[in-house]
């Protein structure tokens, strides 16, 4: 039984640390904590799910795509203008986002014909992981949350443009004078954040189902495992979504999984109150 | 005498209802460096930093090689060549000595990136022996070396430098000072320098004196009052 929770929450890990990933990788940058990704995730996944009588890979592409250029258009036409009017005013940015969220659940009900879905992708076979059995396609979640963190490492370390990035995130101001595009670094990392949770809801919309509002439990669960590991913080997120991970996974062995609801909002609560920097640091870098 | 690279004439610009330049006119030509001092809250830095357009003109223009660039954005103008060397936070501190310069000449093209950077480094032995290491690591001058770094690589075609020597000892300043002087001997181009330091009067080949956001004087090094800059430096101006 230890063995099949663990194996589990390590796999819940891997496809909540999508959303949380898009979180950080927007939050460094723009220093916005962007609460529409949820919506535009469950946006992006009926997108996928529309089109798969066509072809699955096309369907998921276009799906990660939509998600981008939602992301890219949301902060290049709203974000960024109110930003430079407005300055850093997080309030505001909380009020705006969590609307474009509404706005977007709002849309899917109109734009698609059943609420709720579950994206039938090809389960990929089954792993047998020391007698505990999963679907490969749970595992291909863990790969992609790993391998996106590890891609997003590569870039900013290796390449111009995510060099200009970590430049644009660590000094604004400098980052203008110095003829980068920080515009274009805001939108693309907005552009990102809603791809990676629009791959967090294709995948939750593949092993449950997704409903119109499986958007705010992305973006809220995102949000508290973020906050757990320090908002802005990639590594920080990616140990808080194994460590929740393993919490609602044992929880519901252990207690049940009515209970997983209350544990979760409980560990964030504490951490706010002990460290309200998360655990390994709040940081404004990608 | 060549003609002036920039010309700034009448400007005004103002923080809310708060005029910080009044009315200032100067202009700096190829291979001079200009010299601007006057005590905290001159509009030194005003001037500068509104010339490489961060600051909206409440009046007056700008002239680059003789065509008026004060409606064009910061990335414009730095395309035309005109380096902003801030004072403060002029540095990504968490990225390598080497990115950093990178990162200074990110308009330019790779290769010419490369001579450029080996250029800092002659300038700064001292940054490429630290080349890979994290910038909020370097001593206090170190920063300042690699802050002014940063502008240099960009090849400038004009280069406004705010306050270099601020908090360093005197001797980091004299030798940075120095390396500003080269700079001009070898690339001939103009540069505008902030200085509260008296040793500016060392290296610039004209002074402007500055006075609560207004030009006081505009002279040549050979005929300037030197009593005066140091009093009006000093702050004691009355």
């Amino acid at each position: 039984m230890i063995l099949n929770g663990f194996i589990n929450g390590i796999i819940m890990a891997g496809i909540v640390a999508l959303p949380v990933l898009g979180i950080a990788v927007i939050y460094g940058m723009t220093g916005v904590i962007n609460f529409a990704i949820g919506g535009i995730g469950v946006f992006s996944a009926f997108t996928t799910w529309y089109l798969l009588p066509y072809n699955t890979v096309l369907a998921v592409v276009v799906g990660l795509a939509v998600g981008f250029a939602l992301g890219y258009s949301i902060q290049a036409l709203l974000l960024t203008p109110l930003s430079a009017r407005r300055g850093g005013d997080l309030n505001l940015f909380f009020l705006i986002t969590n609307n474009i969220g509404l706005i977007f659940v709002g849309l899917t009900r109109v734009i698609f014909p059943r609420p709720i879905i579950g994206i039938p992708l090809p389960r990929l076979g089954t792993i047998n992981i020391f007698s505990v059995q999963t679907s490969g396609l749970k595992f291909l979640a863990l790969f992609i949350a790993i391998g996106s963190l590890l891609l997003l490492r590569a870039v900013e370390r290796y390449t111009r443009v995510g060099k200009s990035w970590r430049a644009t995130s660590q000094n604004l101001r400098l980052a203008k004078i110095v003829g980068i595009n920080t515009s274009r670094a805001f939108n693309v990392a907005s552009g990102i954040g809603c791809m990676l949770a629009a791959f967090g809801a294709i995948i939750w919309g593949s092993l449950y189902n997704l409903t119109l509002t499986t958007g705010f439990d992305l973006t809220f669960l995102g949000y508290i495992i973020a906050v757990v590991g320090g908002i802005g913080n990639i590594l920080g997120g990616m140990s808080a979504s194994l460590i929740i991970g393993l919490v609602l996974s044992f929880s519901a062995y252990l207690v049940s999984g009515s209970w997983q609801s209350v544990i979760l909002y409980g560990i964030a609560m504490i951490t706010l109150i002990v460290a309200p920097r998360g655990i390994l640091g709040s940081e404004r870098s990608v | 005498m060549s003609d002036p690279v920039l010309e700034v004439s009448e400007l005004a610009i103002a923080y809310g209802a708060n005029l910080a330049v009044k009315g200032v006119s100067v202009t700096v030509s190829e291979n001079e460096i200009l010299g601007i001092v006057g005590p905290n809250g001159a509009g030194k830095t005003t001037l500068l930093e509104s010339i490489a357009g961060l600051h909206p003109l409440r009046q007056g223009s700008i002239r680059f090689r003789g065509n008026r660039i004060d409606h064009f954005s910061v990335h414009k103008r730095r395309k035309l060549g005109i380096v902003l060397i801030p004072q403060e936070e002029n540095i990504f501190p968490g990225m390598m000595v080497k990115e950093n310069l990178e990162m200074g000449a990110v308009l330019m093209p790779a290769r010419e990136r490369e001579t450029q950077m080996d250029y800092v480094y002659e300038l700064f032995p001292t940054l490429k022996e630290r080349s890979r290491q994290i910038a909020n690591t370097l001593s206090g001058g170190e920063r300042r070396m690699l802050a002014v770094g940063v502008g240099i690589v960009a090849n400038a075609q004009l280069f406004l430098i705010d306050e270099p020597s601020v908090g360093l000892a005197p001797k980091l300043v004299t030798n940075l000072l120095e390396r500003l002087r080269q700079l001009k001997e070898d690339t001939k181009r103009p540069i505008a320098l902030c200085e509260q330091n008296i040793k500016v009067l060392n290296v610039a080949d004209r002074i402007l004196g500055m006075e609560a956001g207004e030009s006081k004087f505009c002279e040549s090094l050979d005929v300037v009052d030197k009593g005066k800059v140091k009093e009006l430096y000093l702050g004691l101006h009355a």
